[in-house]
């Protein structure tokens, strides 16, 4: 009895051990880019390395728009991200609400069509989807990235989830006071669906603000891109100082962190999902 | 008034998890008073979902048979010619080796670590919790500023990462700029960058199996690793094969590492499939879309195909574990 004890401690501690370095290995790169982004450009490549920096300068935030676009990069990030977000909120939410109240023609065949869309990956549809951003002469704007983004078919399926959850009896005391359909969606059913919405706003916003290929696809000029693209075709002509890279990595990360520092659980729940979007 | 109950967003993944792999379908819908304000509200997404996804799918194909470079003029059909140039193209069987190779490794990996992990913080208590998000943070960051991080504290020069390895006796490698260890690095940043995504997914299935399980299992005398092999894993392996499915068909796909971390060098060795469509279209010229398009086409091909075979086997685990 007292060996079995003993046995069930000892895997204990050495999970708590296990578990504890890993954690120190997932918190030590992100730390080591906070804290290296104020060092000065000779603290960052001294040679031996050390993590902390000697001496704590702000050099790199203040210098950063000097090497990168950095203020333009992040005003394209917001935009571009925030509209989609945004938008297909919207069109997300319409059309969930009407296949899940409303019956009509071929409301199942079209369902059945969307969901099938979130089977196909991007890069098939990567080069057809050029050449027509290229043909509407949205490339490098902020309408040809957000329009081909401003609905989803899982954003789609989710809200119709949601408001087929909902009781009928919502909207028909709605009809019965005559108010239209749009106004019975929009000012009854829609602030229910309150939690979905941070949700499904948060892994809109998240996966459009991290996006590599699309943005770098659908950009090509300097001062259009995303902090993401834009950091990573700078980085990779390696023409950039390291200081002003980490600065500029830092700003690039910062609103995402501090979003999942105060909004933790709806990121969680609303990330979730991302391995059915692909 | 009383707020009507509202279903959890899990609840809502957990539908549309069974809905894509089991295809189940039923539905209740109330009747609408008139047809075309239906219309009227699907109406902007269908016209996005149209123009952006249905109406490409169909020309992927299409502009596969072609011979059309990026500035569209003099565009002919060649037929099946850029299938054909395809398999012999030693970048093509270069970068399906590498897609492969990344992902026969990868997935295991970040699969496997998450279940480790699931093992050890499947509890609600605060240690458990704060650890797991703790995971969860890498997933958050964008694969840029992932593989900027890495990439320095990884420089054979002056990363501080490398610096400790050769400090702690390990005989160090060049890791992203070496040949042989190039992809290997960017298998296990990948996996650094997604596990806790994973076993988000897990410790929240195991969370989920009714503790009366466990407790009938105890009374039969079973001990901690025969419950794991018996209750839990039969228990969370249709969320296994999720995550099984899901990572290899995002394995298949990768191009964001790459880019930042390797632009698939050293020696093409970390040159993925859909790096190499991007460098045919967009990259290099003379930018030709048809070939670009075709080796899509080919890749779309690998992962159905992967998919389907993945999904017959890991369901069919799943329901020998049961038995």
């Amino acid at each position: 009895m007292r060996k079995k004890i003993g046995k069930i401690t000892l895997a204990a501690a050495f999970g708590y051990l296990f578990t504890f370095l890993i954690a120190v290995t997932v918190l030590i790169p992100i730390l080591w880019l906070l804290v290296s982004s104020f060092k000065t450009d000779v603290g960052v490549i001294k040679f031996p390395p050390r993590f902390f920096p000697e001496e704590w300068t702000l050099h790199q935030y203040l210098y950063v728009g000097d090497s990168i676009p950095i203020f333009e990069m992040t005003k394209n990030t917001v935009i571009f991200a925030g509209g989609v977000t945004v938008i297909s909120l919207l069109f997300d939410s319409m059309a969930g609400y009407a296949f899940a109240r409303m019956r009509f023609k071929g409301s199942k065949v079209l369902f059945s069509i969307i969901l099938l869309t979130m089977m196909v990956p991007f890069q098939i549809i990567m080069t057809p989807l050029y050449i027509e951003v290229y043909k509407l002469h949205l490339l490098d704007s902020y309408l040809g990235l957000i329009l081909p983004r401003a609905t989803s078919a899982f954003g789609i399926y989710m809200m119709s989830s949601f408001f087929q959850g909902l009781p009928k009896s919502l909207e028909e005391s709605g009809r019965i006071d005559g108010m239209s359909e749009f106004r019975i969606f929009w000012s009854i059913m829609m602030p229910l669906c309150k939690p979905a919405l941070v949700s499904l706003g948060i892994f809109h916003f998240m996966n459009n603000w991290n996006d590599l290929l699309y943005p770098l696809m659908l950009t090509s000029s300097q001062n259009k891109r995303t902090l993401s693209a834009g950091l990573a075709v700078l980085v990779g002509n390696k023409v950039i100082k390291y200081g002003p890279t980490l600065a500029a990595t830092m700003i690039s990360l910062t609103p995402l962190l501090i979003l999942y520092i105060f909004c933790q659980k709806y990121f969680i729940e609303g990330v979730a999902a991302s391995g059915v979007k692909e | 008034m009383e707020k009507p109950k509202e279903p959890s967003f899990s609840a809502v993944l957990c539908t549309l998890r069974e809905k894509i792999m089991t295809n189940s379908k039923k539905k209740k819908k109330y009747v609408a008073q008139n047809q075309k304000s239906a219309y009227l509200f699907i109406l902007p997404s269908m016209i996005i979902l149209s123009v952006f996804v249905f109406i490409p799918l169909i020309a992927s194909f299409v502009i596969s048979i072609t011979d059309m470079n990026i500035f569209m003029k003099d565009v002919s059909f060649v037929g099946l010619k850029n299938f054909t140039r395809l398999f012999s193209d030693n970048r093509v069987s270069n970068a399906t080796f590498n897609s492969l190779y990344f992902t026969l490794l990868e997935v295991p990996l970040q699969v496997g670590l998450a279940l480790l992990l699931t093992v050890c913080l499947a509890k609600n208590n605060r240690y458990c919790k704060m650890l797991r998000s703790v995971y969860y943070l890498p997933f958050v960051c964008s694969m840029t500023a992932i593989g900027i991080v890495w990439s320095m504290l990884l420089d054979p020069n002056m990363g501080l990462v490398a610096y400790w390895l050769k400090q702690a006796g390990f005989e160090t490698a060049a890791f992203l700029k070496d040949p042989k260890f190039a992809m290997p690095t960017v298998i296990a940043v990948t996996a650094w960058k997604g596990f806790g995504y994973t076993l988000t997914l897990l410790a929240a299935a195991v969370l989920n199996i009714p503790q009366s399980l466990y407790e009938a299992a105890q009374m039969d005398g079973a001990g901690s690793f025969q419950k794991f092999i018996h209750i839990t894993i039969p228990g969370i392996w249709a969320t296994i094969s999720f995550c099984i499915v899901t990572t290899t068909i995002g394995a298949m796909q990768m191009f964001d590492q790459a880019y930042v971390m390797t632009q698939g060098g050293p020696l093409n060795k970390t040159e993925t499939v859909v790096q190499y469509i991007y460098d045919r279209g967009f990259q290099t010229a003379p930018y030709d879309l048809g070939y670009a398009s075709a080796i899509s086409v080919y890749l779309f091909v690998i992962v159905a195909v992967m998919t389907f075979v993945l999904r017959r086997f890991v369901l069919k685990g799943g329901e020998d574990a049961d038995a």
